[in-house]
């Protein structure tokens, strides 16, 4: 029974990412289709009565194996041995450093947002 | 009939590495024995010492492949469930997502700028801080290439997990909300699971911030690929 749940879930979940990659193409949007097909999700969430729960076994089961899913795309590296260059290395260290902003930036602002609304609040 | 065969075997070996990694990562839990690592070199490995051709092995990658597109549609369900925290502190929350979007994408044109580098590596370095499917849609529809993207992703992600705690004492950040904030935005799902084994709190926010950095970008990233690339 579980397993007749999974599938129809993961179904439901492509039906939402099919119509979202279609909304793409016909819009010509540079937008990822699956980025538009969540978007339409969490649009029926919010307002309709359908709650997460009735897609819980299926999209439990794909959000915890991610990486399972990726792997193959991962393994795509194999022929890109380009990245064992100078470039490839220097590429590497700029994604480093540009976390590390990104990573202080964003929680910084954050902070200093919730102590000033803390503020105002008295 | 042999493609068949061989379809099969991909799909059936694939799972068999990243269950192995998934057990190896549980027995040392570090980042960089984290199952994407490990069953990454493991698949590469196999290919080369085999002879295998990566298209060869994609007959059956494929089909695991495509249920990235449903996986990442079912990212709406935690941040549905997360609401409450987006009502709370939502001026707080998506100023602080927005400006390590803004930050993300701009310095990823400026280092690949400095450095020289082509559009395709342009291309797969603008989406490094959002989780690895939407960050190769992304590169994808840049015209860049899709493991280029997750491995940037990991980098961004390994690394954000190892300096997160010297970051937050450098900017000065203490509130459990404002961290997770820039785990999330940076470090994408790998944060976030680091995040979780710091806090209930710190986790949650990190998960919001994760799946609304990764519409952020995948506006902005295509905007800023069409000014200038």
């Amino acid at each position: 029974m579980r397993l007749v749940r999974i599938v129809i879930h993961i179904v439901v979940l492509y039906v939402f990412y099919w119509t979202g990659t279609w909304i793409q193409d016909v819009l010509q949007l540079p937008i990822p289709g699956s980025i538009i097909g969540m978007l339409l999700l969490l649009a029926v969430f919010v307002f309709t009565a359908a709650t997460p729960k009735w897609l819980q076994d299926g999209s439990g089961l794909l959000l915890g194996n991610m990486p399972l899913l990726f792997l193959p795309v991962t393994a795509g590296l194999v022929v890109h041995g380009e990245l064992f260059s100078l470039l490839g290395a220097g590429l590497i260290t700029a994604v480093f450093i540009s976390t590390l902003l990104v990573m202080g930036t964003g929680s910084w602002v954050t902070q200093y947002l919730l102590k000033r609304g803390e503020r105002y609040r008295g | 009939m042999g493609e068949w065969w061989t379809a099969a075997a991909a799909i059936a070996g694939t799972i068999a590495v990243y269950a192995a990694s998934k057990r190896a990562y549980r027995g040392l839990p570090v980042p960089l024995m984290l199952p994407i690592v490990t069953g990454t070199i493991f698949i590469i490995l196999f290919l080369l010492v085999s002879g295998i051709p990566y298209s060869v092995y994609m007959n059956g990658g494929q089909w695991i492949e495509s249920l990235l597109g449903p996986a990442v549609v079912a990212l709406a369900c935690p941040l549905y469930e997360q609401r409450h925290l987006l009502k709370r502190y939502l001026l707080p929350i998506l100023s602080g997502i927005g400006t390590g979007a803004v930050i993300g994408v701009v310095s990823g044109l400026a280092f690949t700028a400095a450095a020289g580098a082509s559009k395709e590596w342009t291309a797969a370095v603008l989406p490094k801080s959002v989780t690895t499917p939407v960050a190769m849609d992304i590169t994808t529809t840049l015209g860049g290439d899709a493991p280029l993207a997750a491995m940037f992703v990991m980098v961004a992600g390994i690394g954000g997990v190892v300096v997160h705690a010297r970051v937050m004492n450098v900017v000065g950040v203490t509130d459990p909300v404002a961290k997770g904030i820039g785990m999330g935005s940076a470090a994408h799902a790998i944060g976030t699971a680091k995040s979780l084994e710091n806090s209930e709190t710190e986790g949650a926010v990190s998960s919001v911030a994760m799946t609304v950095s990764a519409v952020i970008v995948a506006f902005l990233a295509p905007l800023a690929g069409n000014l200038f690339l």
